[in-house]
This record gives C-alpha cells, sequence and structure tokens, in this order.
C-alpha cells in the first residue's frame, strides 16, 4: 500500500497498519503472476453480483459469471505492472477478513454475503468520506463493468448492436 | 475479409525498417543523425520534416504498430493495445481518468478527429506571460495552413448526427451558438469509431500520414520499445538506452537498445516526456519538470430524450460551444468548452454512476441517451496551478493532479449549463455523471440538485483526453524547460516536440496546435542541422 493512500486513512490506516506490523496473516494474496487467485475470485465474484444486478442474465447467471471472471483477469493482466501490484494489495486486503472489515464494514466472508449484503456496503464506500473507500469503490466497480461489457454477448440488454458495417 | 487496403501493411510489404515485437528484435546499436521520442502528433511532424531535409531518423514507440485492418472497432481490444495503461490511466488520488495514446501514431490514432488552431487568447496569455514573442496568430497562420492542408484537416460538411444536433438545438433555444468543428479525414465513412482506430483511414493520423512518408524515405520504426532515459553527456544529449516492452508495458525478455544520435527530439507526450527527463537526470535548475501539466478536466451530462439518440454512431464531435469560455476573462473563473462524445459500452459504463438496479436502468437507456462534455480550461488564473509529474519506484510516471476548489467551482457551472442546454433540447431526464446525483426531470429540478451537490473529486466523475504541459517552452530559463525554438535551455543537442511545452492547457482540442507548432520547431531544425528549407508534402 502506496505511503500516500496510507496517509489518507486516519484511523482505519492506523489500525491497517498495525494489523500487518503485527505480521497478521495477509497470507491469501488476492493476485498471483497478475491473475486473480481463487480468494480474488471471491471477492470480485460477490461484487460482480451486486454491481451487475439487474444485467446479469437471468437464464444461467452462474456461466455469465465465470465467463465475466475470466475477462476480469484478462483485464488486469493488461494493466502494467505498477497498476497490477496496487491493485493486488487492495484485493489482498479485501480478501482477508480483518482487511475487508476494516476497509468494507462487510460482515459475512465474501461468498456468503447476500447480493444486497454486499450492495449496502458498496454504497456505503460509494458516499465515503474516506478517500481510500472511495477509491475501492471505483476500482472494484470500473474493473467489474469494463471487463462485463467488453463481452459483446453482454450488448443486447444495453440495445447497442455493435460494430458499425464498414 | 476487409476489402480496405492497409496503407501500414502494404509499406511494411515495400520494406519498410520496423523492427521491435513481432517485427523482430532490434539492433543492441544503432548510429543516426536524430532520434525521436515517441511516433505521435509532435513525433509524426517533425519525422516527415527531418527526413525531408536528407536526415537519417530513428523514432522510438513503447506501443505496437497496429493499422486498418487490426481496427475491429471493439474497445476490449483497442483499449488495451492503443491506450496508455489499458485506458485506465489515472491521476494519483484515482479522480480523473486519463485517456491517451499509446501505439504508432499516438494519440493521433486513437483521438476524435477536432482539429482547431490555439485560440487568440491563448496565444495572447503566452506573449504577455511566458515570453513567447513570435507567438502571434500571423506567426503561427502559416504553420497551420501547411498542416491543414497536409492532413485534409477541414470543416465537416456531412449532417452531424442526433447527438451533436441535440447540443446545437438546445443551445439555440437558449441564444448560444454552436459552430461546426473541424476534422482531419479523407473519404470519411461516418462510422463514429474514431477512438477504436480508424478501420478505413479516413481519419488523417500520424500513422497514415507522416510517418509513411518517414518510413518511405529511409526512416527506422522500432517498437514495442521503450525510451529508459537519454545519455547525457555533460551539456550534451548522446542518445537514448531503450528497452523491450510487453504489451502491458512490463519489461520484455531482450538484451535492449542503445541509439547514439546528433540530436535528440522528445515528444512522448505531456506526463511520458517529462517523466523520460527525469529518468535520464536532465537538468532542471527552476524546479520545472513535470510541473504546470494540464489536463482539460472534463465533466459529463447525460440526458434521455424520447427519440434515438445512438451516440455510438456518426462522426463525433462535429459540433461545438466557446459560448463558456467568453463569458469570463481567461484568467478569471475557470471556463469551459462543450462538446458531444461518441459513447460505446464499455466507456458509457464508465460515464454512468451507481451500481446494480440503478445503473441496470440507466444502461438499459443507452440507445436514447445524449452525452454532453465540458472541458474545463486549467492554466490560466493563479488557482489553477494542474498537476505534478512524479516518478514511480519502477521508474513510470504518474500525475497528481488535485483538484482544487476553483476547478470544481467551473465543473459545477459546466453541469448546470450542460443541463439547461439538454432539457432546452426537449431531454426526458438529465443525470449528471456524480455519484450523489439522480435523474432530474426538470431544468428547475437540475438546478437546484446540481447547486446542492458537494463537488468533490471521486464523487465528481471526472476524465480527460488532452494531456498537455510539463516540458514547457518559454522565453526564459526561470518559466521554461525549453527556448521558444524546442532546444533544452541547459543541455545540448536535445529538442521537445510535443503537447508537453504548452505553458497552459490549451482551451481547445490540442493535436493542431501540437501539429503547428511542431512544423515550426522542426523546420527550424531541419535548417539548422543541414541549412535546407524543407515542408510537409
Amino acid at each position: 500500500m502506496k505511503r500516500r493512500t496510507l496517509l489518507q486513512l486516519g484511523v482505519v490506516g492506523g489500525t491497517l497498519v498495525s494489523l500487518a506490523g503485527a505480521g497478521l496473516a495477509l497470507t491469501r494474496p488476492g493476485l498471483r503472476d497478475g491473475r486473480l487467485t481463487p480468494a480474488g475470485r471471491e471477492v470480485f465474484a460477490a461484487v460482480a453480483r451486486a454491481v451487475l444486478h439487474g444485467v446479469l442474465p437471468a437464464a444461467d447467471p452462474a456461466a455469465a459469471l465465470q465467463g465475466h471472471l475470466d475477462r476480469v483477469d484478462a483485464t488486469i493482466a493488461s494493466f502494467p505492472p505498477a497498476m497490477q501490484a496496487e491493485l493486488g494489495q487492495l484485493v489482498t486486503l479485501l480478501a482477508s477478513p480483518p482487511g475487508r472489515l476494516l476497509l468494507t464494514g462487510l460482515q459475512p466472508d465474501w461468498p456468503d454475503a447476500s447480493t444486497s449484503q454486499v450492495q449496502v456496503m458498496l454504497q456505503g464506500l460509494r458516499v465515503s468520506s474516506l478517500p481510500l473507500r472511495l477509491q475501492t469503490f471505483h476500482a472494484l466497480r470500473d474493473v467489474t463493468n469494463a471487463a462485463y461489457f467488453a463481452d459483446s454477448g453482454t450488448w443486447s440488454v444495453m440495445g447497442y448492436p455493435g460494430p458499425r458495417a464498414v | 475479409m476487409n476489402a480496405i487496403p492497409d496503407p501500414i501493411r502494404a509499406g511494411l510489404a515495400r520494406g519498410w525498417k520496423v523492427s521491435g515485437g513481432p517485427h523482430g528484435a532490434p539492433p543492441e546499436a544503432i548510429t543516426c543523425d536524430v532520434a525521436i521520442v515517441g511516433s505521435g502528433a509532435g513525433a509524426g511532424i517533425t519525422a516527415e520534416l527531418l527526413s525531408a531535409a536528407g536526415l537519417s531518423v530513428v523514432i522510438v514507440e513503447e506501443g505496437p504498430l497496429r493499422s486498418s485492418s487490426d481496427f475491429k472497432q471493439l474497445e476490449s481490444e483497442a483499449y488495451p493495445a492503443l491506450y496508455q495503461e489499458s485506458a485506465s490511466r489515472r491521476t494519483a488520488d484515482k479522480a480523473i481518468g486519463i485517456l491517451q495514446g499509446r501505439c504508432v501514431g499516438g494519440s493521433t490514432t486513437v483521438n476524435w478527429t477536432s482539429s482547431f488552431r490555439t485560440p487568440s487568447s491563448t496565444l495572447q496569455y503566452w506573449r504577455d506571460h511566458f515570453g513567447l514573442a513570435d507567438m502571434s496568430d500571423e506567426a503561427m497562420a502559416p504553420w497551420f495552413q501547411q498542416v491543414e492542408q497536409r492532413l485534409s484537416i477541414g470543416p465537416w460538411l456531412a449532417l452531424p448526427n442526433e447527438n451533436n444536433q441535440l447540443l446545437r438545438t438546445g443551445a439555440a433555444r437558449l441564444g448560444i451558438p454552436a459552430a461546426a468543428i473541424m476534422r482531419n479525414v479523407k473519404g470519411c465513412h461516418n462510422l463514429g469509431s474514431c477512438g477504436m482506430g480508424c478501420p478505413t483511414n479516413a481519419k488523417q493520423s500520424m500513422l497514415v500520414t507522416t510517418l509513411p512518408a518517414a518510413l518511405d524515405r529511409g526512416a527506422r520504426l522500432l517498437v514495442q520499445t521503450r525510451v529508459q532515459r537519454i545519455r547525457i553527456d555533460g551539456q550534451r544529449a548522446q542518445g537514448l538506452e531503450c528497452v523491450p516492452v510487453a504489451l502491458n508495458g512490463a519489461r520484455a525478455a531482450g538484451p535492449g537498445t542503445s541509439i547514439t544520435a546528433r540530436h535528440v527530439v522528445v515528444a512522448g507526450g505531456a506526463i511520458n516526456s517529462p517523466a523520460l527527463l527525469m529518468r535520464s537526470r536532465a537538468a532542471d535548475p527552476h524546479g520545472l519538470l513535470g510541473a504546470r501539466t494540464f489536463l482539460h478536466p472534463v465533466v459529463l451530462s447525460a440526458a434521455t430524450f424520447h427519440q434515438r439518440v445512438e451516440g455510438w454512431s456518426g462522426a463525433p464531435q462535429t459540433l461545438y460551444s466557446d459560448h463558456f469560455l467568453e463569458v469570463d476573462a481567461i484568467d478569471g473563473p475557470i471556463g469551459y468548452k462543450l462538446e458531444a462524445p461518441p459513447v460505446h459500452p464499455i466507456i458509457f459504463s464508465l460515464t454512468v454512476t451507481g451500481f446494480g438496479a440503478e445503473q441496470a436502468a440507466a444502461l438499459r437507456q443507452f440507445p436514447h441517451t445524449h452525452a454532453l462534455l465540458a472541458l474545463l480550461r486549467d492554466g490560466f488564473h493563479p488557482l489553477s496551478v494542474g498537476g505534478k509529474v512524479g516518478l514511480r519506484s519502477d521508474g513510470s510516471p504518474e500525475l497528481d493532479y488535485p483538484l482544487n476548489d476553483f476547478v470544481m467551482d467551473g465543473a459545477r457551472r459546466a453541469l448546470l449549463s450542460m443541463a439547461e442546454i439538454q432539457f432546452a433540447a426537449g431531454a426526458r431526464t438529465v443525470t449528471p455523471s456524480h455519484e450523489l446525483a439522480s435523474p432530474y426531470a426538470t431544468w428547475a429540478e437540475a438546478r437546484a440538485g446540481i447547486a446542492a451537490l458537494p463537488m468533490k473529486p471521486l464523487l465528481t466523475r471526472v476524465f480527460s483526453a488532452h494531456v498537455m504541459g510539463g516540458c514547457a517552452m518559454a522565453g526564459s530559463p526561470e518559466q521554461g524547460v525549453v527556448r521558444p525554438d524546442g532546444n533544452h535551455w541547459q543541455l545540448q543537442g536535445l529538442s521537445v516536440h510535443d503537447g508537453s511545452l504548452f505553458p497552459t492547457s490549451v482551451g481547445a482540442n490540442p493535436q493542431l496546435s501540437v501539429y503547428g507548432l511542431a512544423a515550426r520547431l522542426a523546420t527550424g531544425l531541419a535548417k539548422s542541422l543541414t541549412g535546407q528549407d524543407v515542408r510537409l508534402a
């Protein structure tokens, strides 16, 4: 976590820094070699169910979600190393129970949280007075949208017909 | 099969000297007359003029070489291949999303063709405040004429699409004129996919004009190759140290290339050029490098209409209004220029705010959605000092541009202006791109709602497609990194020929300003290196 970002955390930051300092196990990295780990996928799967509620297809949402998570991987792989590192730190923090609680306030673990619990959590980030929480909201939402709508199979809900005929 | 001939593939078949990435490893050592960093607006103009003077030129581009047969009008392919940081470059506090090109042709390969000469009021400010006595309308006119002719810059005569018409209709009902934007196109098919690379070669970017001219004269192009630093010996630039990079910018396998040159022209664009000079430890006695980097910060307003708008379809940005640049003095409260940008699925999903059902409802309205943007004219008031480029630990650049109250006051006024125009045009709803805004059903509701919005960074969605400054040109070393002729104030054998030269924002879409200035500087450089007078084809 970059120093400048930590300084913006205030109370939350102080606690996170002391957690890291105490060597509390952040042993479930969110990214490995630029790809989501199983723990990272759990974070993005829960976020997707909340952010994409209303556009995920009613028939076989599980398959749509798997396709989406593969596209999240591809999106992250296209980022430069510094951006991957930063996002990786964030996802690792979110994937760890103390990090998840401190940063987002979400009580249940990601796979156990209901869509509406994740949505309440996201809304809290969205209007927070803490820059790190606002940044977390945008990172999760923007990566989710950019990855999801990259696929032409998602465009019919938007009424977008695809590339123009040349 | 794509029936449109690809001029880049044809050039490669004719024997253009291109290496790097899939074109084979470049040599480990190259000697030339002039090494050019980057291949965008300033680099392309410079490459054509210097090669016309008979100089041997090497162009080093960190992005890939892609061309019309690669351009499938897909954001999923365009953003990772053709844009800096996969179109996700952001300022340090993440509050501004930056769209900047990173491919052969630079931002000119992915821009929306809008062509404006540098406004008279901007040139006046540069003369008055930056010692640039020769930056007058009269002095610049022949340069603009030359590049306008070279790049087929002219008025767009076809009917503006609905997304643009609504700007004119709404503005006209408020007594505000909107005029046509000139475009650098020849035989345009009116698709609207400029931002994903032009699939028909109608857009007269550097990719299909000046770079082919230089390559046809024997210039060498290294792609997927990043300049790590300029070799500086005492007071003189000696050449470039370059390394191969992958498509995501990570260091790739390979020994790298050392270029030795009589002269180095830095034209990697704002943010990138100052960062290169910092990595090279270039002399910077007045701490100017990377400072005063400007963005024309953009705020957006999405409106829904009964009729279909289809903002993805048709030539983008064909009408504009400068009305709100003329209400106050250039160094008064920040003014803004209004345009109607193209919207495609990914970028639309990043512009609408919210998530879940709120977002889904907005996305379903895509075919009926009108998008307006306001470009804030930063850099003229004492409270608008822009941002500062810094280096991360891996040497990559990062722009720290704090959005202060002065700029955000302009953002609020811009959201108000856009909402009023959209309702005047007949909008059913207007939603400013702000986390706390909901769709407003009337102008009265919008006026009250926008007045009450906390105009804070990260709550307000802010973008930039125009990155300017950081290697300012000025008449004295106290104010400029480079002299009025483009040469570095402290170092010999080194020039800057790109948008990082501008001492303030331009106050208009910048490509023609870069072309005109680069033509003037490169003609001067060719003359000083060879004694020859050259001009663009």
